[in-house]
């Protein structure tokens, strides 16, 4: 350290004293770190629905606007209900409960990507019968970025809390979530 | 030349160096120095307290406790994240707009305090934009010291000037005030000049940066919202009373009729009343908040008061000022010694030691020529002299301390190019402007 720099570093510390250690304390309450600047390259983001996500809020279309990505909406129905269905009704009618199922999931979906398509991002559609823990873990391998509602795989309750699904997923997937 | 004369004159000199060094605390340098002719007899008691001019001391207590106050409330994370979101992605407009909150924060409030909270932010800025920093740093010290240069409590030499000499606040408004607003449009364009060319951003990279400021939320650096109130508040209320101290009595005596239509307040009151009333409506802890006065800084005034009130009483300063007398023909050539002289030693020494030694000087040269022209001389060239180098202002210290510790080297010579040009053209405009008026 050269003298003008160690005299300015002495004048600093007697003019500032502890001044600066707080308000660097302060700043970090809401400023981002070095690190969380930099905007992780995210192409392509796996949305999942299912019965229970009824819709996708503003604020995480305002997150998911930030990257340039593709935005893969996924609708899955639970493959263990169809096949109790299976096992407890008949065919016609457990092909009656699928097709409406998919009915729902299509509009869904149609819905879901209208609204994205209208903020400027482009999607892609896919619906199928799966395992929605483990089918959505597998397939965020081939994705960026995983966004999940807190309300899917859970079912109607009306409390604040996250879907234990999510949480399940949240800590098997090594891609980066977004809980909306 | 006596003895006690040449003791007076080794203090001086010795503390000041021991200031410009600042191996050894400025607070401490000062107590020392003055302890020393204090005991030898130089300074008597009596005397003391003629020196320490308790005016610059109570007022700088004052907006201490206001500015520490408000400080809790998030008041200048706020201004500092709204400031950024004005600018919209474009440097140029991040340089200008930063440079200008600082200049009027400076002029109002303390100048370390507003770098201090404002740097930071401004470096996080530059990090988004992924540009050098330095041009942003840089125009925000000279921006503080030409807003400070601005009023009466802007700056500690316009504080002590004014506590001395007895100016108001408009005064300084009306004779300093134009020539800092000149002043701050030649400086901007002058950064323009120096540092545009490297600020160009692609529509991409600004885009990015919008999307990370407008990320922040300012009103969540709003830690107490009813603090917030009280001590913008409070603030416009002290510069309103600033703006009317020296005729409130008119005033007040339209409603209370016994109040006597000649009472003035001093600065200084006024920022006591000011700090009273913050601390009484905001119910903030008083120990907290006088714990956080910064002690050393006023004890670095008293000490310094009572250095030059040696030279005074041992009749130093008396003999320069006869000396001048003899040699100056005329009021304009008095200004333009007294202004490119602190201007320059207040680059190399700090402008407050310098202010103190000047001060007494002009009283002495005003028993046989207007000193009133002077005084503003003095203020014009202490403020502006402060730009001159990296140590020449406590603003710049600390920027370019902040610069150094998060990582970006401004090394003495860097800022020494640009700060001297800074200097000289603006101390030119100002004495310019300073001469049209008190010289023709």
């Amino acid at each position: 350290m050269g003298y003008s720099s160690s005299l300015i570093q002495r004048k600093f510390k007697d003019i500032v004293g502890r001044r600066y250690e707080s308000v660097l304390k302060e700043y970090s309450e809401f400023l981002l770190t070095e690190e969380e600047i930099l905007v992780p390259e995210v192409r392509s983001i796996l949305v999942p629905l299912d019965f229970f996500v009824h819709d996708i809020t503003d604020e995480a279309i305002d997150v998911l606007s930030a990257y340039d990505a593709t935005i893969s909406l996924a609708y899955i129905t639970d493959a263990g209900v169809v096949e109790i269905l299976e096992r407890a009704l008949d065919r016609p009618s457990t092909e009656e409960f699928r097709a409406k199922k998919e009915e729902y999931g299509r509009k869904l979906l149609e819905r879901t990507a209208a609204k994205l398509e209208e903020h400027g991002l482009s999607t892609q559609t896919r619906m199928f019968v799966g395992h929605k823990g483990d089918d959505v873990v597998q397939m965020a391998k081939n994705h960026d970025m995983v966004a999940l509602s807190r309300r899917y795989a859970d079912g109607e309750s009306t409390d604040a809390s996250i879907s234990p699904i999510v949480l399940r997923i949240c800590q098997r997937v090594e891609t980066p979530a977004l809980i909306y | 030349m006596e003895t006690v004369a040449l003791i007076a004159i080794a203090v001086f000199l010795f503390t000041y160096a021991l200031i410009v060094d600042e191996r050894i605390h400025r607070a401490v340098a000062a107590m020392f120095g003055a302890a020393i002719v204090v005991f030898i007899g130089i300074v008597p008691w009596e005397a003391l307290l003629e020196h320490v001019d308790f005016g610059t001391i109570f007022l700088l207590l004052g907006m201490m406790i206001i500015v520490n106050t408000a400080r809790g409330s998030g008041l200048f994370e706020y201004i500092a994240i709204r400031t950024a979101k004005l600018a919209k992605g474009s440097p140029i407009r991040v340089l200008v707009l930063f440079a200008l909150v600082t200049a009027v924060v400076s002029a109002f409030l303390d100048n370390v305090t507003t770098v201090l909270l404002l740097t930071p932010m401004l470096l996080y800025v530059a990090r988004v934009m992924k540009l050098n920093p330095v041009p942003f740093l840089v125009t925000e010290i000279f921006a503080s010291n030409v807003g400070g240069a601005a009023t009466l409590i802007g700056d500690p030499p316009n504080i002590m000037i004014a506590s001395s000499a007895g100016l108001t606040f408009n005064e300084f408004l009306i004779h300093l005030g134009p020539i800092m607003v000149v002043d701050m449009a030649i400086l901007l364009l002058m950064m323009y000049l120096i540092y545009g060319r490297s600020m160009r951003v692609s529509p991409d990279e600004r885009q990015e940066m919008v999307r990370m400021l407008n990320g922040l939320d300012e009103r969540a650096a709003i830690v107490d919202r009813s603090l917030f109130n009280k001590s913008v508040a409070v603030i416009a209320f002290v510069v309103l009373l600033f703006f009317i101290h020296d005729r409130i009595g008119e005033i007040l005596h339209i409603v209370l009729p016994f109040v006597d239509p000649a009472m003035g307040l001093e600065p200084a009151e006024v920022a006591l009343i000011g700090a009273a009333i913050l601390l009484f409506w905001s119910r903030q802890s008083p120990e907290e908040i006088f714990e956080k006065i910064e002690w050393p800084a006023l004890f670095f005034f008293g000490g310094l008061f009572v250095i030059v009130g040696a030279l005074v009483e041992t009749g130093i300063i008396a003999s320069i000022a006869a000396v001048m007398v003899e040699n100056v023909a005329s009021t304009g050539e008095a200004m333009f010694i007294i202004v490119w002289f602190a201007a320059i030693a207040s680059a190399i020494v700090d402008n407050i030691p310098l202010t103190a030694a000047m001060i007494p000087l002009i009283h002495d040269l005003g028993t046989t020529m207007d000193a009133y022209p002077l005084w503003w001389s003095l203020a014009l060239g202490a403020c502006l002299g402060g730009n001159g180098t990296a140590i020449g202002a406590s603003a710049n210290v600390v920027v370019i301390g902040i610069a150094e510790r998060e990582g970006i080297g401004i090394t003495f010579v860097d800022f020494l190019k640009v700060g001297m040009l800074v200097l000289f053209v603006t101390v030119a405009v100002g004495f310019g402007m300073l001469w049209l008026k008190f010289a023709m």
